[in-house]
């Protein structure tokens, strides 16, 4: 009796990514119509408004711009880590460990002129990141601990930093009954790029070439794909494990934390607990349907503001913002069903095993 | 601090310590049988919404848990079913899970945000027994979910360690080669765990909701299902210290709210650090010992099989 | 020993009869009409070069595999194996090279895994264990983890599990590959305690001295055929069996021109490492290599040969004795310090080792050689495409676009591509493992072809191979290995082929000059 079984196919299907992304897109599309329905809406103005409000116009534009930028910058982190087959599941806390050292900058640094002070927030930020990814990378270059797990747990130990911090010694004393930090001082913000867009976008599209720019075309980056690759490459090819792993984990924590200082400085009053919103989780899905590639994450994470933006806007139309949350994973969905196919075909079977000379000591 | 107080915090312990418990067996059994399942916050908090609705609707709380568990497990298959039968990631078929279970729980409570409870699962009336001073209002004045994590520990106990399908689960979890020349079904096993995995997470929520906190609001878990993942590190994998790390995280979140009255000064809010922190501590110590013995964790873990490829 | 009877009637079917096996993969055909029969209470080996189909032939018999032509009959009865799961019903039970055990279970639980009853009491299922343990005297404890158990032990744990599914043919496909001597003896009084059991034991083997320690009977593979069948083995010459292994046919080849070979290249003088379980893999090996020559190294997959090349090259560490290359002592240098200096190494594992799947074309062209297209922190790529593009031309790789993964070129490609790439180093010794392994007709002549050039331009080239007609028609000097040694040294015009066989089994001609 013959049964389907999934076989790597011999050549992947040519720009298979971004089709299996438009299938996903597409199946999420048609799943929220029924979902708009069964709530009493009309799925065609939702849908309309969403687009309107994200990209319909140039404010639309701005809005989502700044959306896409801590989801791309989050996604950036993730690809870099990936690209070596490392899991940066922290980058939700990383951000917030970003905006933890640029808030700190932002409090002692009140009188310094504008730019001098973002640009310091912002290194600040990098170095916030990039530390509390510092103990994952080691524990993962030098003693093989699971990088999953350390970056998982600290996201929710930077967290509570921030909630402590928040509560406690940086409380603003004019915030009575709901604990706040105070509002970041006018030099501490970046200067607006046009309509509400800030110039983090234009930073963090610098960030995204650049690092595109070195994992395709530098030395650094050739030896990060083949450590990607296979350990056994890269010990062929004289490359030191150990030193790449630990400086690709923080470099990705400090994009991460450059991510957190960005949206701090760009887009928040203030430092708040609910600062990284998910972003660094939301990187992670767009840094997989970017397929861990620097030069893809820009178009998804523009995609997933975009998404974002126009979930909120329906809002207003009585309808939840939860459902953008849905589409967003239902397209997440879609695509990895599509990639998958994309990747193997469904081959017929007869019999219990697949039947192939065995390799190496034939006998 | 006085003896009520003490007790209080023993009761809201165990309390705790259940809601924990039951996520993080779900979370062991599936992770024993190879899948790494990060979506246990989205299975819970759909259980929670869940258990509460069915509870508004039918005002029965026991139809409700039922509801709750069936949902959990219902998600746990979708995850299976990425990562089993289509061998995609693991690690982002489960954070994509949070994300939809987290959205659609919000999505499904929206019209029941602030509404009292329809019914609740009342503490169990174990007569004399919950008169032992100490013991009684601790451990005999518990909801039945408290009673049912109990009985769920000691089965997983049972179950993969002296039976012929744990055998077989946890060998598709460490070597699932193995388990297919054995004759197992890997993938029949795999989904069977995460299923059950997703069914316990789904109660778990629904303790939250029909229980501890009989109402619904977004956010109602509160990253307690982060938690249970990391207790099944923390006791690694093995049932009974999974429930002792629980007991011990569930004090932590018992004395969140109660160090004020403790007279401590410690911040609670580092006080909740303390269970990923020891997590992360833990696992350090595992992969250090790790180096010359197998380490405890499910050697197949997070790794997709796909026998053509062997 | 249980001699075959002289004119007693077969009233009882021989346990197990291959007849006419034909097994065809795309490119090669396994088995060719092989037969095998085998009396039960016997222990019967199977022996074969590389590539003969023997374990095809056992994994037929084993319900891996299904024959495309003919006959499998167990104790006389047809039998059309779908899976393993059929075999073992039929009493036929395969004991394989990889174990397939779960490190952290206890023996018992591999034991039972996949036949145990619904619940499993401790205690009771590792006294059953071990009370069969006992039954075949095989020493074992069955509460142990398997990771604490040495490879025999691992071993007996394996044999365990077919016994407790009453298998009353076991197959071992090389059981003593991954066994010490002592090990392997005790594994003969097993196999020799069953077959008095009524049981019958196949195993293949490569080992001459295990074949007459142990078995009663032997049948010979070679090209996927049966060359001779159940050989009472009391009264067949071993050298007879190597000779039959490795066939007698007069050496028929162009060999290269002959070259005047120059001073010593490569010295490797008493070697010694270890193998990925932390066994010695070599013991004291001892070879040169001198310009304009190329130095074979035959042997029997599992001697000793792999490591000895990924220690030359420098991916292996070594536990005893020097490397030197044209007087420079390459012992501790690192793999990139040693393609500097001018060795090149093409390694067995073509792919996960010597190129990067996921990486393209010319990545993978500049996977030794990259240090040398930076521009500061860039990677010159246009450098680096010009130099894949000449790779490619000069050694005549057909390939997609360049800049696509490598992953969907043929294995011949591939190895043209790795060997252009280490040759184009201008490299002095070039230690080549298994170069022609897998690939097609002109993939072979192509490598072949490119070694020999190389050995025409004064190069001393270590080739390692598992085809002893590529070794005699291209080396001019063939060693032997055995056991992590280098045990006989030949002169490929003059070889006597059996007598080679004889070397790689361990028997070792004492008229050969050793090396």
């Amino acid at each position: 009796m013959r049964r389907p079984v999934l076989a790597r196919r011999d050549r992947v299907l040519r720009g298979g990514q971004p089709l299996a992304f438009g299938v996903g897109l597409v199946v999420a599309l048609v799943v929220g119509v029924f979902l708009l329905v069964g709530s009493g809406h009309d799925p065609l103005r939702v849908y309309a408004r969403m687009f309107d409000a994200s990209l319909g116009d140039p404010q639309a534009w701005s809005v989502t711009l700044n959306r896409a930028v801590p989801l791309g910058l989050a996604g950036l982190a993730v690809a870099v880590a990936g690209s070596m087959g490392l899991w940066n599941i922290g980058a939700e806390g990383q951000i917030m460990a970003g905006a933890i050292g640029a808030a700190w900058v932002a409090r002692i640094g009140g009188g310094w002129p504008g730019p001098v002070l973002v640009t310091a927030m912002l290194a600040a930020a990098v170095v916030g990141g990039g530390l509390l990814a510092l103990g994952p990378a080691i524990a993962r270059a030098r003693i093989g601990v699971n990088e999953i797990i350390t970056t998982l747990m600290l996201n929710e130990v930077a967290i509570r930093l921030v909630q402590w911090l928040v509560h406690g010694r940086w409380k603003d004393p004019d915030s009575h009954n709901f604990p706040l930090a105070p509002m970041l001082p006018d030099n501490g913000r970046l200067p607006t790029l046009f309509e509400r867009a800030h110039v983090g976008v234009v930073l963090a599209g610098i960030v995204i070439a650049l690092f595109g720019l070195a994992v395709s075309r530098t030395a650094w980056g050739y030896e990060l794909r083949v450590a990607g690759s296979s350990g056994a490459t890269a010990r062929y090819a004289g490359i030191s494990l150990k030193r790449k792993v630990l400086t690709v984990m923080v470099l990705s924590g400090g994009v991460a934390g450059f991510a957190g200082g960005v949206e701090l400085s760009g887009n928040a009053d203030r430092i708040t607990e609910g600062l990284s919103n998910g972003f660094g989780f939301a990187g992670i899905i767009v840094a997989a349907l970017a397929l861990m590639r620097p030069s893809g994450v820009a178009a998804v994470a523009l995609f997933f503001g975009a998404v974002q933006i126009g979930g909120q806007s329906i809002q207003t139309m009585g309808v939840s913002s939860s459902v953008s949350t849905i589409l967003q994973a239902l397209i997440l969905f879609g695509a990895i069903a599509a990639g998958v196919l994309g990747r193997y075909r469904i081959q017929m079977v007869a019999g219990d095993t697949v039947e192939r000379p065995s390799t190496g000591a034939e006998s | 601090m006085t003896e009520a107080s003490l007790i209080g915090l023993l009761e809201a312990t165990v309390s705790f310590g259940a809601l924990l418990y039951l996520a993080a067996l779900g979370e062991m059994i599936t992770e024993k049988a190879g899948i790494l399942n990060l979506g246990v916050e989205g299975m819970m908090a759909i259980g929670a919404v869940t258990g509460f609705v069915v509870a508004l609707q039918t005002g029965n709380p026991w139809v409700a848990l039922v509801a709750a568990i069936a949902a959990g497990a219902l998600i746990g298959l979708l995850h299976g079913l990425f990562t089993v039968v289509l061998g995609a990631e693991q690690v982002v078929s489960g954070l994509s899970l949070t994300i939809l279970g987290i959205g659609l729980a919000a999505y499904i409570g929206k019209g029941s945000v602030g509404q009292p409870a329809g019914a609740e699962l009342v503490p169990v009336d174990w007569g004399p027994l919950s008169d032992i001073p100490w013991a009684g209002p601790v451990l005999f004045q518990q909801s039945p979910l408290v009673y049912m994590a109990v009985l769920a520990g000691l089965a997983a106990w049972f179950v993969l360690g002296r039976t012929r399908l744990g055998l077989a689960v946890r060998a598709a979890g460490e070597s699932a080669p193995t388990a297919d020349a054995a004759g197992h079904s890997v993938a029949g096993l795999r989904l069977g765990a995460v299923a059950t995995g997703g069914a316990l997470a789904g109660a778990s929520g629904a303790y939250l909701t029909l229980s501890i906190t009989p109402q619904w609001a977004e956010g109602v878990v509160a990253g307690r299902g982060w938690i249970a993942v990391a207790l099944v590190i923390f006791g690694a994998w093995r049932p009974g210290r999974v429930a002792l790390g629980a007991l011990l995280f569930g004090l932590t979140l018992a004395l969140k709210t109660r160090l004020q009255t403790f007279g401590v000064g410690f911040s609670p809010i580092l006080l909740s650090m303390l269970p990923y922190l020891l997590t992360v501590g833990v696992l350090v110590a595992i992969s250090i010992r790790s180096r010359n013995r197998p380490s405890p964790a499910p050697a197949a873990l997070g790794i997709a099989y796909r026998r053509e490829e062997r | 020993m249980n001699p075959p009877p002289d004119d007693a009637p077969t009233a009882t079917p021989p346990a197990v009869e291959l007849s006419g096996i034909w097994k065809r993969f795309p490119g090669v055909v396994a088995n060719a009409g092989a037969n095998l029969t085998v009396r039960t209470g016997t222990v019967h080996a199977v022996l074969g070069e590389n590539g003969a189909g023997k374990s095809t032939l056992m994994n037929v018999l084993s319900g891996v595999y299904r024959p495309d032509e003919g006959e499998v009959r167990i104790d006389g009865v047809v039998h059309h194996f779908r899976s393993p799961s059929d075999a073992l019903a039929a009493g036929v039970g395969m004991v394989h090279q990889e174990f397939r055990l779960v490190p952290s279970f206890t023996v018992a639980e591999n034991v039972v895994l996949g036949a145990a009853e619904r619940i499993v009491r401790r205690q009771a299922v590792e006294s059953a264990v071990g009370e069969l343990a006992e039954r075949f005297g095989l020493a074992t404890e069955p509460d142990r983890p398997v990771w604490q158990l040495s490879m025999g032990e691992r071993q007996r744990v394996e044999i365990l599990k077919a016994l407790w599914r009453d298998a009353r043919i076991l197959i071992l496909d090389e059981p003593t590959a991954v066994l010490t001597p002592g090990e392997a003896d005790e594994l003969g009084r097993i196999l020799r305690h069953m077959a008095d059991d009524d049981r019958t034991v196949v195993f293949i083997s490569h080992k001459l001295h295990e074949v007459t320690g142990f078995c009663d009977e032997a049948t010979v593979l070679r090209g996927g055929e049966t060359v001779a069948a159940s050989l009472p083995v009391s009264e067949t010459d071993s050298s007879a069996l190597a000779g039959l292994m490795v066939g007698s046919s007069p050496v028929i080849s162009e060999r290269p021109p002959p070259v005047v070979a120059g001073g010593p290249k490569l010295e490797v003088v008493g070697l010694g490492c270890l193998d990925d379980r932390g066994l010695q893999a070599l013991h004291g090996v001892d070879l040169t290599v001198r310009a304009g020559e190329i130095v074979g190294i035959a042997g029997v997959a599992g001697n000793g040969q792999r490591e000895l090349a990924q220690a030359i090259a420098g991916l292996r560490p070594t536990t005893a004795g020097t490397v030197h290359m044209d007087g420079m002592d390459l012992t501790a240098a690192t793999p990139r310090q040693r393609f500097g200096a001018g060795l090149a190494y093409i390694p067995e594992d073509r792919m996960g080792v010597g190129l990067a799947p996921r990486l393209s074309v010319t990545d993978n062209a500049i996977l030794r050689t990259y240090p040398t297209h930076r521009r500061g922190p860039f990677l010159d790529y246009e450098a680096a495409v010009a130099h894949c593009q000449d790779l490619v031309e000069r050694f005549a790789v057909r390939t997609g676009p360049l800049d696509q993964p490598i992953a969907g070129l043929s294995g011949g490609n591939l190895q043209r591509l790795l060997v252009g790439r280490e040759l184009s180093g201008r490299p002095r010794v070039v230690v080549a493992a298994q170069p022609t392994r897998g690939l097609d007709v002109q993939g072979v002549k192509a490598i072949q072809d490119l070694l020999v050039a190389e050995r025409g331009a004064g190069v001393a080239i270590l080739l390692i191979s598992e085809d002893l007609d590529e070794l005699l028609t291209l080396t001019d000097r063939l060693l032997v290995m055995h056991g992590g040694r280098v045990v006989a040294e030949f002169d490929p015009e003059l070889a006597v082929r059996h007598e080679i066989g004889e070397a790689m089994v361990g028997h070792v001609p004492t008229s050969s000059a050793s090396a």
